[in-house]
């Protein structure tokens, strides 16, 4: 079963981000994925899984989409109806009793219609790292489109 | 002329912002802070300026000036955050912040202040009403407005 309290970071252009492990991921090597040769579209890579593939995105520190080819691995979301990824600079999980995530709601209208992308924080000092709301990333990377 | 009756105290901060001044009660205020490193929150609207680490939360930081469509300042230098206690009905940790480009100054109001006239508002149904102290005009916010817009 899923730690609730186990996190894994992820670096996306100079800004960190944690996901949940309740959301269900997959890390894989850029070595088992099908690279996106042409420069043009959203997706950077592929996941095949017998007879579906699954797109996953390279995001920047804003979450906009960028195309760079530094990156090793992509984690891919458990989502409905079909997995989806990004492409991460660096992953790390969190040891359990490092991390203490407060609750947090971005003030405004959410950007997707699976609510805000972010529904906690994890505040040290004064740095802040914005934790993901995994059903609504999900649905975000889901809207990029061309995911086959 | 007739002196205006004065009637009980009540203790204002006077918020100074980008070319206007906001009129907030001491009591809503539970902290003023150092503008540290704010922590962009991607696709948040654009008043939203970020959030930033205070105690253990990471609190929302708005710009006035945005509410009200002008730009939000450019530096942080030499401002300060006013953190604010959660709206009515809203979850005890959800505190919010508002920038404001110096620090606070206490007011104590008595009722003998004149209302600013409609037509110095500005046209935004995020401030309630007025007050001229000292010939400034200083806005009230409207709080369930902004609750509207914080939490739609």
């Amino acid at each position: 079963m899923a730690d609730p309290n186990q996190y894994l970071r992820m670096q996306l252009g100079g800004a960190s981000y944690l996901l949940p492990s309740t959301a269900g991921f997959t890390i894989e090597q850029r070595e088992n994925l099908i690279t996106n040769k042409s420069p043009e579209g959203n997706v950077v890579a592929w996941r095949s899984v017998r007879s579906s593939r699954f797109p996953a995105y390279c995001l920047d520190a804003n979450l906009r989409v960028a195309r760079h080819q530094q990156w090793h691995r992509a984690v891919f979301l458990d989502a409905k109806p079909q997995a989806v990824g990004l492409v991460a600079d660096e992953v790390q999980l969190l040891p359990r009793a490092e991390t203490v995530i407060s609750p947090f709601t971005p003030l405004g209208l959410p950007p997707t219609h699976a609510g805000h992308l972010f529904s906690g924080a994890w505040v040290t000092g004064n740095r802040v790292i914005l934790v993901f709301n995994p059903g609504a990333l999900a649905s975000y990377l889901q809207g990029l489109g061309e995911s086959t | 002329m007739k002196a205006r009756r004065a009637g009980p105290r009540l203790h204002a901060l006077e918020v100074p912002l980008e070319g206007m001044t906001l009129l907030v009660p001491s009591a809503s205020v539970a902290e003023v802070v150092n503008p540290s490193n704010l922590t962009a929150v991607p696709f948040s609207e654009p008043w939203l300026l970020g959030v930033v680490g205070w105690r253990t939360l990471a609190v929302p930081v708005v710009s006035f000036e945005a509410l009200l469509g002008a730009p939000a300042p450019a530096s942080h230098a030499g401002g300060k955050i006013l953190i604010f206690y959660p709206m009515s009905g809203r979850k005890d940790w959800e505190f919010y912040g508002v920038l404001a480009t110096a620090e606070p100054r206490p007011q104590a109001l008595d009722g003998s202040q004149p209302a600013v006239s409609e037509g110095e508002l500005p046209d935004s149904s995020y401030i309630a009403s007025g007050l001229k102290i000292a010939n400034q005009s200083m806005l009230i916010p409207d709080l369930q407005a902004l609750q509207k817009a914080f939490y739609p």
